[in-house]
């Protein structure tokens, strides 16, 4: 009652005539910004960032939260209408988006994803405001080792969620992000690591710059490689049948709402992984197996409810344990220590009001993208026919603006230059953006409280081990490692045709 | 529980990609003992009698130990599945399929580092953008083997090239108070 009570003054001192115009336009662009192949929900966050920079932190938050929601739900109508995930949390919706569009049902589908984008929205934000201050309160009792094995633990488990069938592959990126968190003024003692003497580097990497990079540059050479795009040219059924059928997978949409909050909660995997494991848990449980991947509505329902439920899930770690659950997210943490408030354990006491204001934030970026999406649909196609050599280059230009605007200085171009290269790299060989990105953010973390941790101890590793939170963490990262091992993994498989042969057997 | 429906179980023998790891399996390995050499170089601050356990390589020693231990893992790895035998040859023969899309990107990598590069700050920035925009346009679109330059494309690319520098010049410098260089 008392939460409901929070939200409800947080709505109301949020929904000014002002606010909602801000809510309007961000979330609109955002829509636009997630509809376009190539540009990313992260890439739209952190160049927003840049733009914000000077604005008043709440309404900087409610622009970044607007932007975010609307990238995440838009890049359902590419995937729909070209095929291509317009980001790459709507990959599931394409396996069954395209074939109803192709034949003929792209308004239905359009209307399933809107329904379900917002429904996932609405239990991501329940979630929020009810988690959140009860976690943050939890973690008051996290101390330095408990610090260490989240920031360890965020790594690993995002490489390993984030290249499934290689997670050697995503560890690398992460391990590749925690030491480039090294480079600069360390903050015990501010010496310079691995600068050289350039007074640049010792100032240390930027993440806005390395993430405008690797999801803009990068991203920008990647949709110059592909072959160009055609939009499906077929008949389109009205939006509001479509709103009829989705009714129909209620309980399809609240347990991937649930599924979809709990992946973006876990630090680094955010709203892909949530789409997926939503969609196949959907397909696990369907009476209709077989129209999944082939234009199946629940299919449809599962995924884009599951990808935007992860945006409100993905931001309780950001606010209650300073540990971002996607790469928006890792934008919006970053954006969040610019504009003056500090995320972490102590934001129940230090920032009382702000859990509420941000799940007041987040409902208002769902409704205006659910209205904005079911009212615009025909309007918002006009942005699927710019052509990618003409949008790429003025990406270039934001990028390269965006990069330098954070600081008004020239290294920060080359970050981006050289992460985007780097990030294009690494994508060509599989290996996953978000655990690189996930380490640069919880290198610092890593760092102060493995040395603060064996200062308290006095270089005993004993606590490392023993403090109850600490087996929880260190306890499952061993498992996951060893279940990752191929001769585990099968090992594990053959056991568990074993076992089925012998339970299916006489 | 998702790998099924994210990827495909990959064909038998060597691939590019095989060949592409070993190569990367060594660089890594040589960085992560090239970070665990700088790490030890670092200044442990003997004479100013701080603590031992917060030496500044500390972490980043441990990360570079991560990094070879990963790259050696990957190192066995792709020799185990042939990736050293996949010569120059078979490379650049699954490149010389993809010649359009090669060229594409050499002309992305050309075209925008040379605007930031070279171009930006050191010009008006409304110039060096339209310059870049107008450049990228006319050279990309040039290379879709569906599409001809004509005089309305190109003017097209003009108008695109001037809208883009004047509007985000205006957007950062007037509404957004960011200094741009130039």
């Amino acid at each position: 009652m008392e939460g409901l009570l929070s939200f409800l003054a947080a709505i109301v001192e949020i929904a000014t005539s002002a606010a909602i115009v801000d809510v309007i336009w961000a979330t609109l662009l955002g829509i636009v910004v997630g509809m376009m192949p190539g540009l990313t929900a992260t890439l739209g966050v952190a160049l927003m960032t840049t733009l914000t920079f000077d604005m008043e932190g709440q309404r900087a938050i409610l622009i970044l939260i607007c932007m975010y929601v609307g990238a995440i739900y838009g890049g359902s109508r590419s995937a729909i209408l070209l095929n291509i995930p317009g980001t790459p949390a709507n990959a599931a919706t394409s396996l069954d988006g395209y074939p109803l569009a192709r034949e003929g049902k792209a308004g239905s589908a359009m209307a399933v994803a809107t329904t379900g984008s917002f429904v996932g929205g609405m239990i991501g934000m329940m979630a929020l405001a009810v988690v959140a201050p009860a976690l943050a309160d939890f973690a008051l009792g996290f101390g330095a080792y408990e610090f260490f094995w989240l920031a360890v633990f965020g790594v690993v488990v995002a490489g390993q969620l984030t290249a499934l069938d290689d997670p050697i592959k995503g560890w690398i990126a992460g391990f590749l992000g925690l030491f480039v968190a090294t480079v600069g003024q360390e903050g015990i003692h501010a010496i310079p690591r691995f600068a050289y003497g350039s007074t640049d580097l010792a100032g240390g990497i930027g993440l806005l710059p390395a993430m405008v990079g690797a999801f803009g540059f990068a991203e920008i050479l990647s949709v110059m490689r592909q072959e160009a795009y055609t939009v499906v040219r077929s008949r389109m059924d009205s939006v509001w049948s479509g709103l009829k059928s989705a009714f129909g997978y209620k309980v399809t949409a609240v347990r991937s709402g649930l599924i979809g909050t709990f992946m973006g909660l876990i630090p680094g995997v955010g709203e892909d992984m949530g789409a997926w494991a939503s969609y196949a848990a959907a397909r696990q449980a369907s009476g209709e197996k077989e129209k999944f991947g082939k234009g199946s509505l629940e299919g449809l329902v599962a995924a884009e409810t599951g990808n935007n439920a992860a945006v409100p899930g993905a931001l309780i770690p950001v606010l209650t344990l300073a540990v971002p659950g996607s790469a928006p997210a890792a934008v919006l943490l970053a954006a969040m220590i610019i504009h003056g408030i500090r995320p972490g354990p102590l934001i129940m006491i230090e920032f009382p009001d702000f859990v509420f204001s941000v799940v007041a934030m987040v409902f208002m970026a769902t409704c205006a993208m659910a209205v904005l999406g079911l009212l615009l649909t025909r309007p918002l196609l006009l942005v699927l026919k710019v052509r990618r050599e003409r949008l790429m280059p003025v990406i270039f230009v934001l990028c390269t603006v965006g990069a330098f605007a954070i600081s008004s200085r020239m290294f920060d171009v080359w970050i981006m230059l050289a992460f985007g290269v780097l990030g294009f790299i690494l994508r060509e060989m599989k290996y996953p953006m978000a655990p690189l990105i996930l380490g640069i953010v919880l290198g610092d973390i890593l760092d102060k409280s493995l040395r603060r941790g064996l200062v308290l101890s006095d270089g005993d590793l004993t606590p490392f081990f023993t403090r109850p939170i600490s087996i929880v963490l260190w306890g499952s990262l061993v498992l996951l490692v060893i279940l990752s091992m191929p001769a585990v993994r099968g090992f594990v498989a053959r056991r568990a045709r074993r076992w089925r042969r012998g339970e299916a057997g006489p | 529980m998702t790998e099924d429906l994210r990827h495909r179980a990959p064909p038998a023998g060597p691939k590019p990609m095989d060949r592409a790891d070993f190569v990367f399996s060594i660089v890594l390995t040589a960085f992560g003992v090239g970070v665990i050499v700088e790490s030890l170089r670092l200044p442990r601050l003997e004479n100013l009698d701080v603590n031992p356990y917060t030496v500044p390589g500390i972490v980043p020693g441990i990360l570079g130990i991560a990094l070879a231990l990963c790259g050696l893992a990957l190192l066995i790895r792709s020799t185990a599945r042939g990736g050293w035998r996949v010569g120059i040859g078979g490379t650049l023969a699954a490149g010389a399929g993809r010649a359009p899309a090669f060229r594409r990107v050499t002309v992305t990598l050309v075209l925008t580092f040379a605007y930031a590069l070279l171009m930006f700050g050191n010009m008006p920035f409304w110039l060096a953008t339209a310059l870049f925009v107008f450049a990228f346009v006319v050279a990309t679109e040039r290379m879709m083997p569906d599409r001809r330059a004509t005089w309305r494309s190109i003017a097209g690319a003009a108008v695109l090239a001037v809208a883009c520098g004047v509007a985000v010049g205006f957007v950062f410098e007037e509404l957004f108070y960011v200094r741009l260089p130039g």
